[in-house]
Order: C-alpha cells, then sequence, then structure tokens
C-alpha cells in the first residue's frame, strides 16, 4: 500500500472538532436535524473547532528531577551542588547554569518553585502526580492524561487521543506504572497508545492481498459480533477488545505520523540526537497533526541517587534543548496559545547529597515548568528557603497543580465525572484551586 | 612477603566531602566539595579543629597536589581553574584558568615540574547517549613554575583520570567510556597507546537510557610497563552504583592487553575510586564506596593480583596517599552531608599504621 504523505493527516475532516466542545456546542435537536459528514463538511464550524481546540504534551521527567540544578539553583550554599545559576530574560528570574536556552525563553515559561507533595517513593509518586489525587481503592482514579483525551478528544479521530511516547521499556518503578491501568474509570478507550524506540508503527499496513473493500467487510463483521457479544454478555472485557480493535485500525491509517524519517532532518538535528529529544519532535508533529495529548517519558533517568551531577551534566542540556525547541516551533507555528507543555516529575531530589554524592527522593519543596496555552509566560511562583529545604511561600500540591493545567486547558476542574454507580468524583477534588498567579 | 595489615591510628572529620588530598612539607592538604583547600594537622590536637582553610575555589575542589620541588601546592576545581598556593604564607600567588568545565583529577609529574589536569562535559551525542565530542581540549598539561601551557591532548569527554608515570615520561588518562590514552612526552606529547575497556562503563537499561562510570582513577606499575585503571564494573542501574568494584591491569607495549583484574570472589560492590602504590611497590590499594560486601578499602598483591587485607572504613573514600616511608596512609572522603542546620562535619581522613 503506498504511504500516504505524511504533511497530511489522517484525512478525516473530524479532527477538527474534539468531543467536549461538540457536546457542549450543539443541542441534542441540532444533533438529530443534520448528518455528521454534513456537519463537519462546514467550513466555518470546522474553523472555529480548529481555533478551539487545545493540546498538551507532557515531558514526563520520571524519576523526580532536581530543582537545584533545573528551575531552582542555591549557588553558594552547601546545598546548591557544582552548577551556578545564570540570568534568564525575566529580570529578577534565575535558572542553573545547566538551562541555557529556557533562560532565552524564560519569558514564555511559567515557573512553580514550591511544590510541596507527600508521596516519597515512586510507585506512589507518579500515581499521585499522573492521577492527581491519592488512591481511593477500590477505585483507579484515571491518569492526567486519560481525562483529558476524555476532555480534548476528536470524535472519532484515526489519531488517538492519548499517546505515549515512551523509548525506554524499562523503568522499575514506571514500567509497574505503565502495566497498569491508565484510564481508571473512564475504560480503555481512554488508555494511552504506547510508541517509542523505533519511532514507527511496526506491522500496521494492511496486507496487499486484502482489498480494502474486503478489508472494510471483514471489520464491519467483526465489529457487528463483537459488539453483539458485548451487549449480549454485557462484558466489559469485551468491551475494551472493541476499544482496542478501533484503535488499531484508526493507527492504520495514522501510522506514517509516527514515523520520524519523514521528518525533515533539519528539524530533527534541531531537537538533538538523544532518544528524549527525538520523542518530543514526534511530539510535536502529532499535536500538529491533532493529536490532544502525548507525554514523552524515557525511563527514569532523573533518578540520581548516585553521580547526582555526573548524570545532570548531561540530561539537564538535553532538557533545556528540547523545552526551547518545543516552544519555538509551537510557536512559529501559531500554536503556542493552545497548546501546554508541562515538565515535571513525580518529586524532587534532596538538597543535602548522599554519601555517594547523588540527591535522593524529596517532595517537600520542588519544582515545575510549563509552557504555552492557557499558562502566563514569565510567571515565577513560589519560593524556598536558602538551601531548598522548605517551601516558604505559596506552596502547592498535586490538587492544585491539576486544577492549574485542567484551567488553562478550559476544562472545569471541578467537575464531576459521570459514573454510574460510583461515588461522586471530580476532576480534581476538594475543590482545590488552581495556581492562579501562573494562568494567563 | 607478609601480608601487610592496616591499623587505624586516627580520624579527623572536615566540614565537607575530601575529594583530593597531599602530603605537603610537614602537613596534609585536603581539597573539598565546599571549595576549600584545607591544610590538616595529623597530630592530636584536645581542643579546637584539626584543619584551617587556606584557599578557596568558586565550585568544588577537586585536586591538591604538592610540588616538592617549586616548593608550591597547585589545586583545581570544577571552576575550571588551577590555583597556585604558597602553603607557608597560607595566600594563593597564581590562578589560571585551565578548562570551561571542571577539572575532574590533577596530578604532579613526579619531579613535580607539570601538573595535569582533565576535563569535559557528558553531552548527548547519540541516540544512545553517546558522548558528544569534545569542545576543548579534555587533557592539558600546565609548567608548575611557570603556569605556562606545555601540552594539550584531545579525548572524548568526560576524562576522569590522569596519570604520569613514575619516570615521568608518560602520560595516560581515562574516560567515562572507558578510553585509556598514553602519550610520549619525550615525543612532543605523541600518542603511543590506546587501551579500550567496556568493564568500567554502564548503559542505563533498567532507569534511563545513558552511560555511567568510567575510569577514576589510573596509576602506573612502578617498573612502568603496566597500568592499572580503577572504576566500577558495569551496571544496568546507574542510580544503584552497584557494579563490582574493580580494578584491571593493562600493558600496552605489544598492544593493549588486559594482564590482571580483581577476582570475582575478592570484591564486592560499588564505585571505586583511588589507587596508590605502596613506596615499596610491591602492593596497591583501591578504596572507594561500599554498595554491598564488606570492604571498601584493600591492599593487593602487585604480582599476583591477589587481595591481602580489607577493611570496611564505614563511609566514601574519594582519594589516598601513602607517606613516602610507607608507614602511614591517608584515606579521604566523606559521610552524609546532613541537614543544613546539623552543620554536620561530613568530610573525613582517616590515618592509618601500614605494616607490611
Amino acid at each position: 500500500m503506498p504511504t500516504p504523505d505524511p504533511s497530511q493527516n489522517c484525512g478525516s475532516p473530524d479532527h477538527n472538532l474534539h468531543r467536549r466542545k461538540f457536546l457542549q456546542g450543539l443541542s441534542a435537536g441540532a444533533i438529530s436535524s443534520m448528518s455528521f459528514a454534513g456537519l463537519f463538511g462546514a467550513p466555518a464550524f470546522a474553523e472555529i473547532a480548529k481555533k478551539k481546540q487545545k493540546h498538551c504534551i507532557l515531558l514526563w521527567l520520571c524519576g523526580g528531577p532536581s530543582q537545584f540544578e533545573t528551575w531552582d539553583p542555591k549557588p553558594g550554599t552547601t546545598t546548591g551542588g557544582p552548577f551556578k545559576s545564570i540570568p534568564t530574560n525575566v529580570p529578577g528570574t534565575h535558572f542553573s547554569e545547566l538551562l541555557p536556552k529556557c533562560a532565552s525563553i524564560a519569558d514564555k515559561l511559567a515557573v512553580v518553585r514550591s511544590m510541596h507533595t507527600k508521596a516519597k517513593e515512586h510507585t506512589e509518586g507518579i500515581n499521585l502526580l499522573q492521577r492527581g489525587h491519592a488512591p481511593r481503592p477500590p477505585f483507579t482514579r484515571p491518569t492526567m492524561g486519560s481525562v483529558l483525551a476524555q476532555q480534548l478528544g476528536q470524535l472519532d479521530s484515526k489519531l488517538p487521543n492519548f499517546i505515549l511516547l515512551d523509548p525506554c521499556p524499562e523503568g522499575n518503578e514506571f514500567k509497574g506504572f505503565k502495566a497498569g491501568n491508565w484510564a481508571g474509570w473512564l475504560g480503555a478507550e481512554y488508555s494511552p497508545v504506547r510508541v517509542g524506540g523505533e519511532y514507527k508503527i511496526p506491522n500496521a499496513n494492511r496486507l496487499d492481498s486484502i482489498t480494502e473493500d474486503d478489508h472494510e467487510a471483514r471489520e464491519a463483521l467483526r465489529k457487528f459480533f463483537s459488539k453483539k457479544y458485548e451487549n449480549d454478555r454485557k462484558s466489559s472485557a469485551a468491551g475494551s477488545w472493541n476499544a482496542t480493535f478501533e484503535r488499531v485500525n484508526g493507527l492504520m491509517s495514522c501510522a506514517h505520523l509516527f514515523d520520524l524519517d519523514k521528518i525533515p532532518q533539519a528539524d530533527r538535528d534541531r531537537y538533538g540526537p538523544g532518544a528524549f529529544g527525538q520523542h518530543a519532535l514526534l511530539a510535536r508533529t502529532l499535536v500538529e497533526e491533532g493529536a490532544p495529548f502525548v507525554m514523552v517519558a524515557n525511563g527514569m533517568p532523573w533518578d540520581s541517587h548516585v553521580f547526582n551531577h555526573e548524570i545532570y551534566q548531561m540530561v539537564v542540556p538535553d532538557l533545556d534543548n528540547i523545552i526551547f525547541q518545543l516552544t519555538k516551533d509551537l510557536e512559529d507555528r501559531g500554536m503556542l496559545e493552545d497548546t501546554l507543555v508541562i515538565a515535571m516529575g513525580e518529586f524532587g531530589r534532596s538538597p543535602w547529597i548522599n554519601q555517594a554524592r547523588g540527591r535522593d527522593h524529596f517532595p517537600d519543596a520542588w519544582s515545575l515548568a510549563m509552557a504555552g496555552g492557557g499558562v502566563q509566560g514569565g510567571a515565577l511562583v513560589g519560593a524556598t528557603d536558602k538551601y531548598g529545604a522548605e517551601v516558604i511561600e505559596d506552596p502547592f500540591n498535586e490538587e492544585n497543580l491539576f486544577a492549574t493545567i485542567f484551567s488553562a486547558l478550559d476544562i472545569d476542574p471541578h467537575a464531576e465525572f459521570k459514573i454510574d454507580g460510583f461515588p461522586t468524583f471530580h476532576h480534581v477534588e476538594n475543590k482545590a484551586a488552581p495556581i492562579s498567579q501562573i494562568l494567563s | 612477603m607478609n601480608s601487610p595489615s592496616l591499623k587505624k591510628a586516627k580520624e579527623i572529620k572536615l566540614p565537607s566531602h575530601v575529594l583530593d588530598l597531599t602530603l605537603g612539607p610537614d602537613k596534609l592538604y585536603a581539597a573539598c566539595l565546599d571549595g576549600g583547600i584545607y591544610e590538616v594537622s595529623t597530630t592530636f590536637k584536645l581542643l579546637g579543629d584539626n584543619f584551617k582553610r587556606i584557599a578557596r575555589h568558586d565550585n568544588y575542589a577537586s585536586g591538591v597536589n604538592w610540588s616538592a620541588s617549586q616548593r608550591t601546592l597547585i589545586s583545581a576545581s570544577y571552576d575550571g581553574d588551577l590555583k597556585w598556593i604558597d602553603p607557608k604564607e597560607k595566600k594563593e600567588s597564581q590562578t589560571v584558568k585551565a578548562h570551561d568545565f571542571w577539572s575532574w583529577q590533577s596530578r604532579l609529574s613526579p619531579d613535580g615540574e607539570l601538573i595535569a589536569t582533565t576535563t569535559g562535559q557528558y553531552l548527548c551525542g547519540g541516540y544512545k547517549y553517546e558522548p558528544a565530542p569534545e569542545t576543548e581540549p579534555s587533557v592539558k598539561v600546565f609548567d608548575v613554575a611557570t603556569g605556562e601551557l606545555r601540552h594539550s591532548f584531545p579525548h572524548t569527554p568526560p576524562v576522569q583520570s590522569v596519570a604520569f608515570s613514575n619516570d615521568g615520561k608518560l602520560l595516560a588518562a581515562g574516560n567515562l567510556m572507558g578510553e585509556v590514552i598514553l602519550w610520549d612526552l619525550t615525543q612532543e606529547g605523541k600518542e603511543i597507546a590506546r587501551i579500550k575497556t567496556p568493564d568500567f562503563t554502564g548503559w542505563g537499561i533498567i532507569k534511563g537510557h545513558y552511560y555511567t562510570g568510567g575510569v577514576f582513577d589510573l596509576h602506573f606499575a612502578p617498573d612502568d610497563q603496566s597500568l592499572y585503571l580503577v572504576g566500577m564494573g558495569s551496571t544496568t542501574d546507574p542510580a544503584a552504583g552497584n557494579g563490582k568494584q574493580l580494578w584491571q591491569k593493562f600493558t600496552w607495549k605489544d598492544g593493549p592487553k588486559k594482564e590482571g583484574a580483581a577476582a570475582d570472589g575478592e570484591i564486592g560492590q560499588g564505585l571505586m575510586e583511588t589507587l596508590a602504590f605502596h613506596p615499596k611497590g610491591k602492593f596497591f590499594l583501591m578504596a572507594g564506596r561500599l554498595f554491598k560486601g564488606n570492604w571498601n578499602a584493600a591492599l593487593f598483591d602487585h604480582e599476583s593480583g591477589s587481595r591481602l587485607c580489607q577493611k570496611n572504613i564505614g563511609f566514601r573514600i574519594s582519594t589516598s596517599a601513602f607517606t613516602p616511608d610507607g608507614k602511614r596512609l591517608f584515606l579521604g572522603g566523606g559521610a552524609n552531608q546532613g541537614r543544613p542546620n546539623e552543620k554536620k562535619k561530613w568530610g573525613r581522613i582517616v590515618i592509618y599504621d601500614v605494616s607490611s
């Protein structure tokens, strides 16, 4: 089968319409009075929807990145480490010297230096910062990506609404998390499609021996029987399988979008040769093609119990370039306003170094950064003490953070999940307030 | 030969981790993580501190070397500077910018006339995070008398270790990827050999994709016919630091050849950072951090490679030195840092009496 032109999207006009805007904007009567094809074909409507489409790229810095070597340097103190701080293009704001490119675009970044959470170990930390709330068994709260897939996702999009780019298949506790339930009570439909390493989706092409008509006929038959089975048996497992089939079908028509070879070499060179940079570039192209949420991970390289400074001399410059290129590219394409970029992990790292000259887990006072849609560039929120050991100004927890992310993406952070037979759950519990200082 | 033994004589606490130490005319000098170069009294003091800061770098002090011939200390730092310090006056006399990045290690030639220093930032250079090429010469040699640059050599950064041969004619430097280059200083710095061993370098599979480890120290054997490398065996989990405690011995005259290594049954796990030959040349010390096992400092026989004695020192060791008469051994390093309000002295120097 010929490979589609990667510069084109999946070919469906419904790329331009996302689910929530559609449901919010139309009454049932309106829906019933017009055909889907006609609706999506209306250029004016499609244009409006396209303008309102929000996206999110999460650079998942798993392992817990050190705030000292990134956003909250403490040079010249006993806890500061060997890296200095440098001024940014926002007067009074300094970053680690390992972030010179980010320093040059600090007016486009929003930095929170006062995250204060409770989870001290990876598994609980990853769950907390991926789901925004501590566990409440037996209910499994969906991850941020699953909620955003549901809220920002497009109707019948061929491109998955939640893409996890994950070149490192391992990752200790993160590996365990990856094998778990991402979508929680939202269901398998909102689980991530996980791709990475080889960049391409293998075996996604229709066999030459099967005609397109045959392929569609087989799919219609499969869909009919499996849906009947799902309904007759009330089988959630069958439902999950059906969701997976739908996704695979979509991927067959979108596989070319995951192929880095189709991206100009000059772009690939700019993002740096490492797996994290290449996948961040892929995230940009997928968002350009309409993907609402892409998470880029790369194992747990930030977990520097040993060799903290020796590892961070490499991984932070890599991150510096990735954030810079992503922000610049999205801005150049007129997409920064509608695309929220988040760089964070599950906690920070200890001010004091251990005997192995590493930094250990530290949820008491840590930092993160955002750029783009919904956040105010140049904002710097919160502060830690001289040694970075305590938050001394504006502490925020995971609920505040999730309320901020949802608000930035025009999602009501306190809306209820509609789940039959469940207790009442909200996007963010306890009416936690967003970090208003960084919302634009 | 009777097996040598070590008996603890004294332990001294310093304000921060000791990265290097050298024996001066009548004192010990330490380079520490707080940037300080400290004069350390090795005699027992009932009251007060055993140390006094005599100079300070803007970043971690990674090296301190006493040149007996030039009567000066030369320190090195993560600030990239070399400092000339008069220990008598306790004053700095000269500063030379050696590198744009850290000085990982510095070593003095046996005659005290030259000082070598290594540098290099590990930056992503490939899909698997292979190190990018250097942006400045990774190995430099300066004239101690004048401070002038005498040699600069290319290598792949980061270059973590350097050593002069005992006759002062050769220089060797080892890096993260287990590559050691040897240059002949009598032939205008001509490269004479490259030794490559994968055994000191780990590529993270479990936690993240990048390289860790490398050759943390190296030392020529007393006859200058072989070279000892020190570090940690390969590990797939860089955050654990759980590779083997490792030394390897290479010759290079007829092409690089591994002639010996620490025996599996005699080692535990942990990064080994320092190697020192006893002045009599019969045995050497390897020491570092203990991850798992029962020692982090041990003496090995130069001929057979077998372990002669071992100690669990109780803290991470980064540097070591024997006195010229071989009767004492100094080990420097540090414990955990502790919270800022504890004002803990976490640097350590421990002195052992050596019987052999």
